[in-house]
C-alpha cells in the first residue's frame, strides 16, 4: 500500500529577489501548512534572473497559475507585451530576422495527442510565411483576449515585460498575503546535520532557521550552495567567452511590441522597450576596447558586467537546491534567466519532495534541469555560430548538440527533438533563420507538391486577416487597461 | 529555381509488411528523390508481424493519402482501444492498458498520487474506472475521439487487422506509385570493391538489381545487414526470453467483437485474441527453453475460443536488435533490424518508425552523409531501447512463482535503464519523462498498477486535502465517463453502420 509523503515542514529560501519570492509564493500555494521563510541577500549586478525585466511565454502561465495576475502587471507594474525579438545584422550587414513566440506547442494538442506522442518529434522546415505574432507586430496591433474567449488572438504567445522594482513589490505583496516570512538579516551561518545535510541556517541576528529544504536563489554569490559539498561548478567557456556587458542609461519610455537585438562590429546591442524606459545594452566583443565600446553604446554606461558562464553540475545537492543564477549564469543575451529559473521551479513543484528526500527523485530531476540548463547554453551558442558573429566575435568551440543541429538544420531543414528546450519547434526555427542560418530543404520537399504548402499559405493568411480585424491598436489597448 | 537531384535508386529487399510499407512510403513521399524497386519471391512466406497495431498507424495512413476506411476494408479491420493484459500481476487479475489516460492533474499532481491516497483510505475504484479508453473497452463500445480538449479527446484508436492482407494493400498502393516489383530469389550480394558498399542483388536467374540505397526487409534472415554487413547483434533473450510463437486463427466464438486486444499470461509467456471483421488471431508466445513447440501447439488448440480455422503454425524469433540499423548503404527497416515481441504490438510501429526517419535523412545530391546514418542510427536505438524497458516491466513486474519462466522474469537482474525507472516510482511513485520514443506515463502507470506494483510513497499534498473533496472529483469524473460510454454504439454497431469498412460482415 502506498503512503502519501510526509510533506516538508519548513522550506528556507534565501535570496529575496524576484526568484526567491516567486519560489516562496509557489511553495507556500503547494504546501499552505508549510513554514516558507525568505531571507534577504546582497544582490550583484550579474543576477540577472533577479533584475530580469522580462520572460517568455512559459512564465505567463507559471505566473497565472501561482496567482500573478497579469492585469496587475499591466496595471501596477508597468507590464507590455513582446510578440517578437527582431535581429539585426545577424544574417550580415543590412539583414533583419525575428524570433517569434507562437510555435503550436503541446498546449493545442488533445488529451491523447498529449500523452501518446511517440514516433518523430522533430522539426521539418516549412517555408511559412511569417508567424501570426509577427503579423501583429508589423502592424502594431494587439490586445489580450480576456480568459476563455476564443479570438483569434488566443493562440498568440507572448513574453511579459514589466518594471522589476514594481513587479517585486507585487511578488512581495502576495507573498505576504500568503503567509510567507521575511528575514532581512543575511545568514551567517550554514547550520548542518550529523548525516551532513543542510539542516539549517543562523543569521546576522543570532536566530536559527531550521528548514527541511533549502532554496539557494542568492545569484551567483550562491550563499548556500557553495558550502554544500559535492557541488562542483562546470564551466561553458569554451562554447560561451567571458563577456563584458555595458549597461546604457535607460532611455525613453516605449510601448513597443517588440525588442531588439543588433549585431554590431563591436558585439551585440540589446534594446529593450520598457514602458518605463528604453534599456540598452552592449555585449562587447572580445578585443574591443572600453573606449570603443562606449563609443558604440553612444552614451556614458550606468553599469559595466563582466559575465561568466557555466552552472552548477547539480543543481539539488543534499537538500540544497539552486535555482536562477546559482544554478546557472550566462550573459544577458535574451530573456533566459527568469524563464529557466521559472522552469527549474516548476519542475520542483511537479517532483516536490516529501519531508525525506528520496535520492533518485533528486538524480532525476537533475537530469531533467541539466538538459534545461544545457538547452540555454546551446541557445546562446547559437548566436555565437551565426556566421556574421564569428566575424566579430573570436571563434569558440561549439558544443556538440549545437554542431548536429546546425548541421541538421542548414543540410536538411530538420530540427532533431530534444526535451527541455527554452525554444522549440517552429519559435527555434525562427530563431536559427533570424540568426542568418539558412534552411536546406527536407526531403520531402524536393518532391514538388505544392498542394499541401499553398493550402497551408491559405489558411495562415486567414488566420492573419482575422487576428488582425480582432487586434486594436497596442497603445489603444493598453490605454484602455490603465483606465 | 532549384536543381532537380538526380533519383536516388533505392532497392528494397522483401516484400512483407516492412518492404511494401517502405516501398509505398518512398515512393508517395519522395517520388522525385526516390527510384524505388523492390524485390521478393512467392517462394518465400511472409511472418505477417503484428495484427494489432498502435495509433501512430494512423499517421502513417493518412499521410500516404490513403483512405482510412478503404484501408480497414481492405485488412478487414476493428478499431482497438488498447490491450487488457490478464494474469500478468497475478493470476486471476487483469487490466487494460488503453490508448490514453486516467483522469488528470489537479493543483500540478498527477492523477494517479490523488487516486493512490484515495486507494489508500478504501474510497477508490480500480485506476481503469477513470479512464474513458478503459471504460469503453470493458463496455465493448467504440466511437471516435474528438480533437478538442474535453474528455471525448482522451484516448485515441488503433487496428486490429489481418496482416496478412496488410502487405499486399501496400505492394498494390507502391506499385500504383511507381514501385518495380522484380520477382525471383537473390543469390548473391555484389559488393564494391573500393568503398564496400552494396552495389547489386544478383538473381538466381542472373538478373542484376543495380541500387545506391539498400533497405533490408528480409526479416530475420536480415541477408544484408546481418548477413552481408555482418552488423553485430545485441541479444536480449536474458530479460525477454520469448523466442516462439505458436499462432492459430479461429472463428468469432461470441456475436460481440471487442474493441481491444488480449494478451494473457501463460506458464512460459503469454498469448494473445485479436479480434478481426473475419476471425480471431490466436497465438502463444513461448520461450522454447521452458516449452517444446508440441506443447505450445497443444495449448493454442485448448485455449482457442472459436472453431480453429487452420493449424497452429510455429513462428521463431529472438529478441534484440543490431548495433547498427544502418550500415554503409544498407538499412534494416523491420526484423532484420531488431525484434521486439508483439506484447505491446510495436513490431509495425517499429518499421514505421525507421520509415520516418529514413524520409527526414534521406540521402541528398552528395550520398550519404555519416551525420545522417549516425543520426538515423541514434534515433532508432533510442526507440527500440525504450520499447524494451517497458516489455520488460510487464515480466518483471510480478508476484507469479507458478513455473520456472515466471521465476526466471520475476528475480532476473534488469537493465539499469530499467531499474533507474523503476526505484524512482517505488521511492517516490514518479515516472521518468520523455517524449522521444513511445509510452509515456500514462502507460508506465497502467503496467506499474495493473500489474500491482504500487509505489511504496506518493504526493504529499495528496494528504493535505480533505479526501472526500477527492473521492467527490472521482466520482463525478467516473460518473462523466459513464454517460460518455452510454452515449457510444457497441463496437459491433458502430462497424455494420459504416459498410464503406466492412470486408466480411461480422
Amino acid at each position: 500500500m502506498s503512503e502519501a509523503r510526509k510533506p516538508l515542514d519548513s522550506v528556507v529560501i534565501v535570496g529575496a529577489g524576484q526568484v526567491g519570492v516567486t519560489a516562496a509564493i509557489a511553495i507556500r500555494r503547494a504546501l499552505p501548512a508549510c513554514a516558507v521563510i525568505v531571507i534577504a541577500e546582497t544582490s550583484d549586478p550579474r543576477d540577472f534572473a533577479d533584475h530580469a525585466a522580462s520572460a517568455m511565454p512559459f512564465s505567463n502561465r507559471l505566473l497565472a497559475r501561482l496567482g500573478i495576475d497579469e492585469t496587475q502587471i499591466i496595471a501596477r507594474a508597468g507590464g507590455s507585451h513582446r510578440l517578437v525579438q527582431r535581429f539585426f545584422g545577424w544574417g550580415g550587414s543590412g539583414s533583419h530576422g525575428a524570433l517569434a513566440y507562437g510555435a503550436a506547442g503541446l498546449d493545442g494538442l488533445s488529451a491523447f495527442g498529449r500523452d501518446w506522442g511517440g514516433g518523430s518529434r522533430s522539426v521539418e522546415s516549412r517555408p511559412m510565411p511569417t508567424s501570426l505574432s509577427e503579423v501583429l507586430a508589423d502592424a502594431g496591433r494587439f490586445g489580450v483576449a480576456e480568459q476563455g474567449e476564443r479570438t483569434p488572438l488566443a493562440q498568440v504567445e507572448y513574453g511579459l515585460r514589466w518594471q522589476t522594482p514594481a513587479f517585486h513589490a507585487l511578488l512581495v505583496n502576495l507573498a505576504q498575503q500568503l503567509g510567507v516570512t521575511y528575514r532581512s538579516d543575511p545568514v551567517s551561518q550554514v547550520d548542518r546535520d550529523t548525516s551532513g545535510n543542510v539542516a539549517g541556517v543562523t543569521l546576522a541576528s543570532g536566530e536559527k532557521v531550521e528548514a527541511d529544504l533549502c532554496l539557494d536563489c542568492s545569484g551567483v554569490s550562491r550563499k548556500l550552495a557553495s558550502k554544500v559539498a559535492g557541488q562542483p561548478f562546470v564551466s561553458w567557456q569554451r562554447f560561451l567567452h567571458d563577456r563584458t556587458v555595458m549597461i546604457a542609461p535607460p532611455g525613453q519610455g516605449m510601448l513597443a511590441l517588440e525588442d531588439r537585438l543588433s549585431l554590431t562590429a563591436r558585439g551585440w546591442l540589446s534594446e529593450f522597450a520598457g514602458r518605463d524606459g528604453l534599456q540598452a545594452m552592449l555585449g562587447v566583443a572580445d578585443g574591443v576596447s572600453p573606449e570603443e565600446a562606449r563609443a558604440s553604446l553612444g552614451v556614458e554606461p550606468v553599469g559595466t558586467i563582466e559575465v561568466t558562464s557555466g552552472r552548477l553540475a547539480d543543481a539539488w545537492t543534499g537538500n540544497v537546491i539552486a535555482l536562477g543564477d546559482a544554478a546557472a549564469q550566462f550573459e544577458p543575451l535574451g530573456y533566459f534567466h527568469l524563464d529557466l529559473a521559472h522552469r527549474m521551479l516548476d519542475l520542483l513543484l511537479e517532483m516536490l519532495p516529501g519531508k525525506i528526500i528520496a535520492p533518485v527523485e533528486r538524480t532525476e530531476f537533475n537530469r531533467r534541469a541539466g538538459l534545461m540548463m544545457d538547452g540555454v547554453r546551446d541557445v546562446l551558442a547559437f548566436h555565437y555560430a551565426a556566421p556574421s558573429a564569428q566575424a566579430v566575435f573570436e571563434p569558440v568551440e561549439q558544443p556538440g548538440s549545437v554542431a548536429a543541429m546546425l548541421d541538421q538544420f542548414t543540410r536538411r531543414g530538420r530540427l532533431p527533438f530534444a526535451d527541455e528546450q527554452p525554444l522549440t519547434g517552429a519559435t527555434m526555427q525562427s530563431l536559427l533563420r533570424a540568426l542568418g542560418f539558412a534552411a536546406g530543404t527536407p526531403p520531402q520537399h524536393h518532391s514538388g507538391t505544392g498542394g499541401p504548402a499553398a493550402a497551408a499559405r491559405q489558411a495562415f493568411e486567414a488566420r492573419a486577416r482575422a487576428a488582425l480585424q480582432a487586434a486594436p491598436p497596442y497603445p489603444e489597448w493598453i490605454a484602455s487597461q490603465l483606465r | 529555381m532549384m536543381v532537380k537531384p538526380e533519383p536516388v535508386r533505392v532497392v528494397v529487399l522483401g516484400g512483407g509488411t516492412a518492404g511494401w510499407m517502405t516501398a509505398a512510403g518512398l515512393a508517395k513521399l519522395l517520388p522525385d528523390l526516390a527510384d524505388v524497386q523492390l524485390v521478393e519471391s512467392e517462394d518465400i512466406g511472409i511472418v505477417g508481424v503484428g495484427e494489432a497495431t498502435l495509433p501512430h498507424i494512423r499517421a502513417f495512413v493518412e499521410r500516404l493519402g490513403i483512405d482510412e476506411a478503404a484501408f480497414m476494408k481492405a485488412t478487414h479491420a476493428t478499431y482497438k482501444l488498447g490491450i487488457d493484459f490478464r494474469d500478468f500481476g497475478r493470476i486471476g487479475e487483469s487490466y487494460i492498458h488503453p490508448f490514453g489516460s486516467f483522469g488528470e492533474s489537479v493543483a500540478g499532481v498527477g492523477f494517479h498520487h490523488w487516486w493512490l491516497e484515495l486507494q489508500r483510505q478504501g474510497l477508490a475504484g480500480d485506476l481503469g474506472d477513470y479512464s474513458l479508453a478503459v471504460a469503453a473497452a470493458r463496455a465493448n463500445r467504440f466511437a471516435p475521439p474528438t480533437q478538442d480538449q474535453t474528455l471525448a479527446s482522451t484516448y485515441g484508436y488503433a487496428y486490429q487487422f489481418d496482416a496478412t492482407l496488410f502487405g499486399p494493400f501496400m505492394r498494390e498502393f507502391g506499385m500504383a506509385h511507381g514501385v518495380e516489383r522484380h520477382e525471383g530469389i537473390v543469390t548473391s550480394v555484389e559488393r564494391d570493391g573500393e568503398s564496400g558498399d552494396v552495389a547489386a542483388l544478383i538473381m538466381e536467374d542472373g538478373r542484376r538489381i543495380e541500387g545506391d540505397l539498400f533497405v533490408d526487409c528480409s526479416g530475420f534472415r536480415s541477408l544484408l545487414l546481418g548477413g552481408e554487413m555482418a552488423e553485430e547483434w545485441e541479444d536480449w533473450t536474458h530479460w525477454l526470453p520469448c523466442d516462439r510463437a505458436a499462432a492459430m486463427p479461429c472463428t468469432h466464438a461470441e456475436a460481440d467483437i471487442r474493441p481491444y486486444t488480449i494478451a494473457t499470461a501463460m506458464p512460459a509467456g503469454w498469448r494473445w485474441q485479436i479480434p478481426l471483421q473475419h476471425r480471431i488471431g490466436n497465438g502463444y508466445v513461448f520461450s522454447s527453453a521452458h516449452l517444446s513447440e508440441d506443447e505450445a501447439c497443444e495449448a493454442i488448440r485448448a485455449a482457442a475460443e472459436g472453431e480453429p480455422l487452420a493449424d497452429p503454425r510455429i513462428l521463431r524469433f529472438r529478441p534484440g536488435r543490431r548495433k547498427r540499423s544502418w550500415s554503409r548503404n544498407v538499412i534494416g527497416v523491420g526484423l532484420s533490424s531488431g525484434f521486439l515481441e508483439p506484447l505491446e504490438s510495436t513490431s509495425i510501429y517499429l518499421a514505421q518508425m525507421a520509415i520516418t526517419y529514413l524520409i527526414e535523412l534521406f540521402p541528398g545530391d552528395g550520398g550519404i552523409n555519416p551525420k545522417d546514418r549516425d543520426e538515423f542510427n541514434r534515433l532508432v536505438d533510442i526507440e527500440y531501447d525504450r520499447v524494451r524497458d517497458f516489455l520488460i516491466l510487464h515480466y518483471h513486474a510480478t508476484t507469479r512463482d507458478d513455473s520456472d519462466f515466471w521465476n526466471h522474469v520475476r528475480t532476473m537482474e534488469v537493465p539499469d535503464s530499467l531499474s533507474g525507472k523503476l526505484e524512482l516510482w517505488r521511492n517516490a511513485g514518479r515516472v521518468e519523462t520523455y517524449s522521444d520514443g513511445l509510452f509515456y506515463d500514462a502507460s508506465w502507470i497502467a503496467v506499474y498498477v495493473g500489474q500491482g506494483m504500487l509505489p511504496e510513497r506518493h504526493d504529499a499534498r495528496t494528504a493535505l486535502v480533505d479526501p472526500d473533496r477527492i473521492a467527490a472529483a472521482l466520482q463525478r469524473l467516473q460518473g462523466e465517463i459513464g454517460r460518455s460510454v452510454s452515449a457510444m454504439p457497441r463496437h459491433l454497431d458502430y462497424l455494420k453502420g459504416e459498410a464503406a469498412r466492412l470486408a466480411a460482415i461480422p
